[in-house]
């Protein structure tokens, strides 16, 4: 070892190692998405938000347990699964809401589309990986509160562990069907208006706007007097998953379009064409980018 | 290493109401390219069409070999961009910037963190790597701009004016750093509208006003190829008119002519002074600035 110290420029250096390609870029994107809308690597502000919400779904969930193994006993008095959608459902439109525009709002406004798309990726590869990214995140939301409330009634459950998740199997298909619906109903909207407005706190006050408006709108004008006033049902959006919930879980809720007339389908139909016209808007937008 | 590093045949670009480019045929080899016009000349679309960001309204376009409008994710595994104006998310590290922008090119996440660590070393961003994009100056903006471009080790990079809004130090340092680029086995195709960057930096240039090539070549034959001082013993505005219809173009000095001309211009100038009987006291290969040959190349 010697005392005497020296400087050397390491210059710069060829990389021949391993290119992934395509697939490999999504994913990076993917997990940016995750990092960006939870605010992980980034200030500590960007991290209250999403975390408060998450906390607070997981703790409702725990709640109802806790609440239960006090009673002693499982009563019905308390949501479970269908219901627990209606119970929470502020908490992941709230989450949307600021989610959809974290995704793509910086992105824009920003100018960093100019760097994804100089590398080997399409508009079509940016777009599919920010949607995989709020389909995970969302999906995510939704299932985990309802996985801790069926393992905490399963745990609590007098007739045994096993025996209450066996005779409550239809649970693992209906609460994921019910989640994705929800998440494509908001899911479309929000990333619609986040695709156009330029500014993340404006795009959710944007969509939280017209969901509440659209409701109120639906609910005045879908009992009006007038002929065809029933079709302004459809414009209930926010009520248009809750229905298709009420339909698959059989549960005897009262929503606008079932009071105009319709039948669960309809709001089925509904919500796919939501998603079609949203998938349009956003391509319509993003098509002629940068 | 491609012979050539992009061609263009007859490219042409037209936004709504502006012609961008017009006929550009281009074949230029690898090495420190130097992209020159005014604002508007067609400097960023030529990028964008390279990149295939954008999609020429007429003509093609090869980068290394490849395809642009066909072979476009094989162009972009092989280049980098810096684009002109901001591209970077003000809510994240430059570590993490330019790590995800390594592994949006494909390289795997541990190699994407040490590509990114030497490539900010390399811009001279060692220190401030963990400092929020947010809290940076515009000098180290368009040094972590930059590091996102060269990242992937790609073997071609597209500047779009990497040198705007730099103080003079910080303008020193970036094209230091262009040159360096160069040295380090990576082409640099480089826009910009001040002559001089290229000049200190450049081995070729391209000069682009209004759409139009107004011309291509080796940085050292733009500056003397084709225009020769000559003193004449005589009349030299009766020689410069008979040049003039020969084809040549020539400016007119108190005590000498500049000629220019595409054909041997040392053959014109024998004929006409011949004809006009006038004698010649000197004459030689002119040395001009890539500046008058830009403003020459304007006015023919």
């Amino acid at each position: 070892m010697t005392d005497r110290a020296i400087i050397v420029d390491r210059g710069y250096r060829t990389y021949d190692g391993e290119r992934r390609g395509t697939g490999a870029a999504v994913g990076a994107i993917i997990r940016d998405g995750f990092r960006r809308v939870l605010g992980l690597r980034r200030k500590a502000r960007s991290k209250l938000f999403p975390w408060a919400l998450i906390g607070l779904m997981v703790m409702l969930a725990a709640l109802f347990v806790l609440i239960q193994w006090i009673a002693g006993e499982l009563t019905d008095d308390l949501p479970r699964y269908g219901e627990y959608f209606d119970t929470i459902s502020a908490l992941p439109i709230l989450f949307m809401a600021l989610a959809a525009p974290q995704l793509l709002v910086p992105d824009r406004t920003q100018g960093v589309l100019a760097v994804y798309l100089s590398r080997p990726l399409r508009m079509g590869d940016y777009l599919l990986a920010k949607g995989i990214a709020l389909f995970t995140l969302m999906m995510a939301l939704y299932l985990t509160p309802q996985l801790i409330l069926h393992l905490g009634l399963a745990g609590l459950a007098p007739e045994g562990f096993f025996t209450y998740l066996g005779d409550n199997a239809d649970v693992l298909w209906k609460v994921p069907v019910v989640a994705f619906v929800y998440f494509c109903l908001h899911g479309s909207l929000a990333v619609a208006v986040a695709s156009y407005v330029p500014r993340i706190g404006f795009a959710a006050g944007t969509y939280l706007g017209i969901v509440i408006i659209a409701n109120r709108l639906a609910e005045f004008l879908s009992e009006a007097a007038f002929s065809g006033a029933r079709w302004f049902a459809f414009l209930a959006f926010e009520q248009h998953p809750r229905y298709v919930r009420d339909w698959v879980f059989d549960l005897p809720g009262q929503t606008i379009m079932g009071a105009a007339g319709f039948e669960p389908w309809a709001a089925l139909a509904a919500v796919g064409a939501i998603v079609a016209a949203s998938a349009v808007a956003v391509w319509a937008q993003y098509r002629r980018l940068p | 290493m491609s012979d050539s590093l992009f061609t263009t045949h007859q490219l042409s670009h037209r936004y709504p109401g502006v012609l961008a480019l017009d006929g550009v045929d281009l074949d230029v080899p690898p090495g420190r390219i130097g992209l020159v016009g005014a604002n508007g000349a067609g400097k960023s679309t030529l990028i964008k069409i390279l990149l295939g960001l954008l999609d020429p309204s007429g003509g093609s376009v090869r980068v290394l070999e490849h395809d642009v409008a066909s072979e476009r994710r094989s162009v972009r595994e092989r280049v980098g961009y810096m684009p002109e104006g901001a591209c970077l998310p003000l809510d994240q590290t430059a570590a993490d910037f330019v790590t995800y922008a390594a592994e949006l090119a494909g390289l795997p996440a541990n190699a994407s963190r040490r590509r990114a660590s030497e490539a900010l070393t390399l811009v001279g961003l060692d220190e401030e790597r963990f400092r929020y994009l947010g809290d940076f100056s515009t000098g180290m903006f368009q040094r972590v701009k930059l590091a996102q471009a060269i990242v992937h080790d790609p073997e071609v990079v597209f500047l779009d004016e990497p040198a705007s809004g730099l103080d003079p130090d910080g303008r020193a340092q970036m094209l230091d750093l262009i040159r360096r680029l160069g040295d380090f086995g990576i082409s640099v195709v480089f826009s910009t509208h001040i002559i001089a960057d290229i000049e200190q930096t450049c081995e070729w240039v391209v000069m682009l006003d209004a759409g139009k090539l107004l011309r291509a070549g080796p940085l050292a034959r733009l500056g003397t190829h084709g225009v020769v001082r000559l003193e004449v013993v005589g009349d030299q505005e009766a020689v410069a008119h008979r040049l003039r219809e020969a084809g040549a173009t020539v400016t007119t000095a108190r005590t000498h002519l500049l000629v220019a001309a595409d054909a041997d211009p040392f053959g014109m100038i024998l004929a006409a002074t011949a004809s006009e009987h006038a004698g010649i006291r000197a004459m030689r290969e002119a040395e001009v600035t890539l500046e008058e040959a830009f403003f020459g190349g304007q006015a023919t």
